[in-house]
């Protein structure tokens, strides 16, 4: 008697919408075989906000304070990105002293959200350590900002027109000092997680998105650089004053977890000289273009801007049809790009480089859903 | 004898980072003892809002400024029925804030009549104590705040650990 052919099922398995690895609330619906992955559909919307609406009818100023919470790790990259397409609708110049302030925040923003990036991935695929590290570094960072915004997280600090107040005294030592402090320790990082030989044989052999993907599924930010795409809107559309900035943009080879993961650190290698830089170019000047009302009536028009956000090209499209409050805006949000590849990216890959692929991904909910 | 190497180099790398994990150990702990210690934070932090009736002139313009339309006010209407610069009532609610400071730049008065305070404690355990009124006997005049000398009131239990080096400690 032959024995019955073995009869498999496959199983649906929810992953999220609170599972602590999904870094917010994102459901992933994924169908397994045994263990290997045939389906996966992320489903989003549990955090949405309608700030796009909310944008309609509030006032131009009022955006900024709304846009700190599209990408709440990087409030800055957000203030800038709207700001630059409502001064482009305006026209208004913004000093260069408040051109250089907006590049160090950024960078220093840049830095706090990689760095929650090397906590929170350490954290996935299961090394502590290195999270309590990285979040010693960016309370220091945290306490800058607030020193100089007012607050820790959500800054509205980059307005139309300029920036919100000049640096309080003494900010330039004191951040060059957290430098100093943190260049050291981002080889202890690598010590601790880069180059960790169970890290890498975690890392090194998932989640690859080629060249070709990672250009067809709109990716951007460190996710495409991971690829080999020498692609940063910094360099390309230089805006604030880039240009003038010396800095390489570091690109992986095969677009593995762990290039994405060794991207953002070298990243924040680039970012600290670009902020060396910035420091050293400051001169006194205002800090606020003369002329931006309180409340603005900006003619009827287009404008787009872009700047190179922690996790990608972060796009803002404005229509004015010459009243208070913008017509549309819509954002280009790089988080919600960047998650859709996981259709495709987890096909075919093991449940347990689930965590480590959605880690390595680097999304945050807030501004995937807005 | 491969399979020795890389077991002997995983021990190698382990033993790298517990070295750092022990090194950072033996430094003095960075964290704050919170409820005993407490940050002071720094000058300008935006913390919970105050509110002083006696210098505002009810001109309305943080309640036009703000993002959340949080603030609502009255005028107080003097026999005539004619709107006086005063307020009848102002009302706050730290709920809806988002402590983004837009209310307080557009207020033309000096000193400011809205403001933040270093409070960054706001517990509330409805929603009701949230909206803070102030109307004649109900001010609501925040944690530290003396609205007879219009001046802070030192805070008690506190420490200060704001610069780099203090904060790093080695
Ligand atoms: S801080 Fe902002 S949200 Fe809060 S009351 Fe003032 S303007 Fe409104
Ligand atoms: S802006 Fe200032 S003065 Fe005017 S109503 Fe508000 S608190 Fe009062």
């Amino acid at each position: 008697m032959t024995p019955a052919p073995l009869r498999t099922d496959q199983l649906f398995v929810n992953l999220g919408p609170q599972h602590p690895s999904t870094h917010g609330v994102l459901r992933v619906g994924l169908t397994l075989e045994g263990e290997v992955i045939m389906r996966a559909e992320p489903d989003i919307g549990y955090l949405h906000r309608g700030t796009e609406k909310l944008s309609e009818i509030r006032g131009w100023n009022q955006l900024v304070a709304l846009s700190d919470r599209w990408d709440y790790c990087n409030a800055m990259g957000n203030n800038l990105a709207y700001c630059l397409a409502a001064e482009k609708l305006l026209t208004v110049e913004v000093p260069e002293r408040a051109q250089h302030l907006r590049a160090v925040m950024c960078e220093l923003n840049r830095i706090a959200s990689h760095l929650i990036f090397f906590g929170t991935f350490g954290i996935d695929i299961g090394a502590f350590t290195p999270f309590l590290h990285a979040f010693r570094e960016r309370e220091m960072l945290l306490d800058l900002f607030e020193s100089c915004t007012g607050a820790r997280l959500t800054y509205n600090y980059i307005r139309i027109g300029g920036v919100m107040r000049d640096l309080p005294k003494g900010w330039p030592d004191l951040c060059r000092e957290f430098l100093e402090f943190f260049k050291p320790r981002l080889q202890e990082y690598d010590t601790l997680l880069s180059f960790n030989p169970i890290f890498l044989d975690r890392t090194k052999t998932v989640g690859h998105i080629s060249r070709e993907s990672a250009l067809n599924w709109g990716v951007s930010g460190p996710n495409l650089r991971a690829s080999g795409v020498k692609a940063d809107v910094r360099k390309l559309d230089p805006y604030c004053l880039y240009a003038k900035y010396d800095f390489e943009i570091p690109v992986g080879k095969t677009g593995c977890c762990w290039d994405r993961y060794y991207c953002r650190m070298l990243e924040i290698k680039e970012s600290v000289r670009i902020v060396e830089q910035a420091l050293g170019l400051l001169a006194d000047g205002p800090v606020m273009a003369k002329g931006v009302a309180k409340i603005l009536k900006p003619a009827p028009g287009e404008s787009y801007g872009h700047v190179e956000a922690a996790r990608g090209d972060l796009g803002v499209h404005l229509i004015s049809d010459g009243n208070t409050a913008p017509y549309r805006l819509h954002v280009r949000a790089p988080s919600f790009m960047n998650l859709q590849i996981l259709q495709e990216l987890l096909v075919g890959q093991r449940m347990s480089d689930v965590i480590a692929i959605l880690g390595s991904i680097d999304i945050v909910l807030g501004e995937v859903d807005r | 004898m491969r399979y020795f190497q890389t077991v002997l180099n995983a021990c190698a790398d382990i033993g790298k980072g517990l070295w750092i994990t022990l090194r950072t150990m033996v430094k003095p702990a960075i964290t704050v003892q919170y409820p005993d210690e407490k940050l002071v934070p720094y000058p300008g932090f935006r913390g919970v809002l105050l509110y002083d009736a006696e210098i505002c002139i009810s001109c309305s313009l943080c309640v036009k400024a703000c993002p959340s339309e949080c603030i609502q006010l009255e005028s107080r209407k003097n026999e005539a029925g004619k709107r006086v610069p005063k307020v009848s009532w102002y009302s706050l609610d730290v709920g809806k804030c988002n402590f983004c400071r837009l209310c307080e730049e557009a207020c033309p008065t000096k000193p400011k009549a809205v403001w933040h305070s270093r409070d960054f404690e706001a517990v509330f355990s409805s929603r009701e104590e949230m909206v803070r009124y102030w109307r004649k006997g109900t001010e609501y005049p925040g944690q530290w705040y003396d609205p007879v000398t219009r001046t802070y009131k030192p805070v008690a239990g506190q420490v200060s650990l704001q610069t780099v080096p203090e904060r790093i400690l080695y």
